[in-house]
């Protein structure tokens, strides 16, 4: 149990990268070095087989070689003893013979020193006593003999280095097999090395990627499960920092362009917007020749409203009348609080026909609505709207002549859509101060 | 400055100079036998050759070193060896007590023995017969340990000599050496017989003598030995000097 729980504390802890990795680089080069010594001791085994065979077994077998020659030539001598043509050359290969069977060499052996003592009698005898056929064919045994043992001679010298030889090679299989085995442990631990190095580094580094290629495109991070190396976690640490610090100013930067083209009051965009996404959509409405239209409404009796309310109805009512719209108007339509209690839109894809039944709509929406007001009393609102088709002139243009299609909506009495005649002058319709607006039918029955 | 780039060229050049005299291989003083067929011998052409010379070339192509050989009578080997005068003698010497307390010695190269060679019935020992043995020699060293009545000669060449005149009634030589005076035409007709000697102060090992200050020589030239004797070059020379193996 104890034992269990210190591997899964050990498992748990976070360590430093550069140490635990030199952790596991020391216990490799540890392992690799001793490794090494083992094999080490074979390869030692086999310089001290060779070293041995080229010091001892090869002059050995070197040293049979000439025995087995210095045999041989004293067979050679022998024949020439039987066969020499002259007497001096016979006396010069029996010395030799001598010479032979009492050659420090040869006495070396006790098979040559034996078999030499046995030739060098024969061949004196036979030199001092005549040469018969009993003797030549006697000789011709101690030749073969000779012969022979030579060949024996010769064959020990080979098999002195056969010895040596088995060892080495069954030392040179030892070592392969060892080195099977040492191959095979580095290949577990390069495996398990690059295994680490992938699940406590190179993961955690692409779970940090994809978490910064997320902020990046303003996706939400997923949570990291907790890294092993303390370094890791520093970085993710950070990335979590740098989330919120995002996220909090996204929320800002949302909140500023809200009141930036907004109007605080009614929640509808404010002129600039207003006047910018207009811009827009003319534009583009005047490039592709696609009809497009304004419109300008104003809120009828909206001071008298203030004045018998208070403002705080008036602010009430225009918030009303702000709700009319959203509810009104179509998706793809923009209206702004203009100022005071005037309202502006623009209607793309519209011609002046249809625009005047959305304003009509709204004319309606408005004059079907009661507002109910904080002291208990309802308000009766209407709008007066004006048109202006705007496909062919700049907004400044087209707001002008809708405005002053608002204005003959207000002469001609109010709660009414008043349409902008196409090609109608600015200067001709400019609009003048109204005066001795009447007020509107106010509700004051208690709800 | 012209004065001192100069004295550096002189420098440079100096030492250009001097490089290729330093860095040519060493040369050693080699003592060998002038008159000791076969193994050691002026030839017709007047140059030195033999077994030990041949042997001593090839131990110093081994060693990278160039060799100087000089000819003298075996008596003054082992003093001047032992004086330094000459780094290593290529002279075939039995490993004796007294010679191994004045020279170094290299590893043994081959073993030989004495052979007695007389007229008939003059046996080695005999009262009244005068031995010839070369001075220096341990078979001169023998005779005269044993008392016997010695005829010193400086090279084993005038043994011939000795035998026809009759100065001498026996001579005692090493092996290699008893093989050129059995082929020696002049004594033919003397019906010499021989005999090995089989004594311990007179057969065994035999070795080069080395300069008793210059261990690492010895040890060079043993390692040499081992090489010539591994790579064939000594049984190659052996062939060409001796009608068997020596070794």
């Amino acid at each position: 149990m104890q034992r269990q729980s210190l591997i899964a504390r050990l498992s748990r802890r976070a360590w430093p990268a550069g140490k635990a990795f030199a952790l596991v680089g020391g216990a490799f080069g540890c392992t690799f070095l001793a490794l090494l010594f083992w094999l080490a001791v074979d390869q030692h085994l086999v310089l001290d087989g060779s070293q041995r065979l080229l010091d001892h077994a090869v002059p050995a077998t070197l040293e049979r070689f000439r025995l087995a020659r210095n045999v041989e030539q004293l067979r050679l001598e022998g024949e020439h003893v039987f066969s020499g043509r002259t007497p001096v050359a016979r006396q010069q290969a029996l010395f030799i013979v001598s010479l032979l069977a009492s050659h420090p060499a040869v006495l070396a052996d006790a098979r040559a020193a034996g078999l030499a003592g046995e030739v060098e009698r024969f061949l004196s005898r036979s030199m001092h006593e005549g040469m018969s056929e009993a003797r030549h064919a006697e000789w011709a045994m101690l030749a073969s003999r000779l012969t022979l043992l030579a060949d024996d001679v010769s064959s020990e010298g080979v098999n002195l280095a056969t010895a040596d030889l088995h060892r080495m090679s069954a030392t040179m299989l030892q070592s392969r097999s060892k080195l099977l085995l040492v191959l095979a442990l580095v290949a577990v631990f390069v495996g398990g090395f690059v295994f680490l190095i992938r699940r406590h580094l190179i993961q955690p580094l692409q779970a940090i990627d994809q978490a910064l290629s997320a902020l990046g495109s303003g996706q939400a991070v997923t949570p990291f499960a907790p890294a092993s190396m303390l370094e890791i976690r520093a970085v993710e640490r950070a990335i979590g920092q740098l989330r919120e610090v995002m996220q909090e100013n996204e929320t800002t930067r949302e909140q500023l362009e809200r009141l930036a083209t907004t109007d605080g009051l009614t929640g509808m965009f404010n002129r600039r917007h207003f006047l910018a996404v207009a811009e827009e959509e003319i534009k583009r409405a005047q490039r592709y020749s696609r009809p497009i239209c304004v419109g300008m409404a104003d809120l009828d009796f909206f001071k008298h409203i203030n004045d018998s309310h208070g403002h705080a109805s008036g602010d009430l009512v225009l918030q009303s009348v702000a709700e009319i719209f959203a509810r009104t108007l179509r998706h793809s339509d923009w209206g702004c609080r203009f100022g005071g209690e005037e309202f502006a839109f623009v209607f793309p894809e519209t011609g002046l026909r249809e625009a005047h039944r959305l304003a009509e709509r709204l004319r309606q929406s408005a004059a079907a609505s009661q507002i109910a007001l904080a002291d208990g009393s309802r308000v009766d609102i209407t709008l007066s709207l004006g048109l202006a088709d705007a496909s062919s002139c700049p907004l400044e243009i087209a707001l002008q002549r809708a405005d002053a299609a608002l204005y003959d909506a207000k002469q001609q009495g109010r709660n009414r859509v008043v349409t902008a005649p196409v090609g109608h002058a600015t200067g001709e319709t400019a609009r003048q101060p109204f005066n001795g607006d009447a007020p509107p039918s106010v509700d004051t029955a208690s709800t | 400055m012209p004065g001192i780039r100069s004295q550096a060229c002189l420098l440079l050049l100096a030492l250009g100079l001097s490089l290729p005299v330093g860095a040519s291989e060493r040369t050693l003083r080699v003592a060998v036998l002038s008159k000791s067929p076969p193994m050691s011998f002026v030839d017709a052409a007047g140059k030195l050759a033999g077994f030990n010379v041949r042997v001593a070339h090839a131990l110093c192509d081994v060693m990278s070193v160039r060799c100087e050989l000089t000819a003298m009578p075996l008596e003054r080997v082992v003093d001047a060896v032992a004086a330094g005068e000459f780094d290593f003698a290529a002279v075939s010497l039995l490993d004796t007590a007294e010679r191994r307390s004045r020279i170094l010695f290299s590893k043994p190269y081959y073993r030989s023995s004495s052979i007695w060679f007389a007229r008939p019935g003059v046996e080695p020992g005999a009262a009244g017969i005068r031995v010839a043995a070369v001075t220096g020699s341990a078979q001169s060293r023998y005779a005269r340990a044993h008392g016997w009545n010695i005829v010193n000669v400086p090279h084993h060449a005038e043994f011939p000599a000795l035998l026809t005149e009759r100065k001498a009634d026996a001579v005692l030589l090493p092996m290699a050496s008893a093989l050129t005076l059995r082929q020696e035409p002049s004594i033919q007709s003397l019906g010499l017989v021989t005999t090995v000697i089989q004594r311990p102060e007179l057969s065994g090992e035999v070795c080069f003598g080395i300069d008793p200050q210059n261990p690492e020589l010895r040890d060079q030239i043993n390692k040499a030995f081992d090489r010539i004797k591994r790579d064939g070059r000594f049984d190659r020379l052996n062939s060409e000097y001796l009608p068997f193996r020596l070794q």
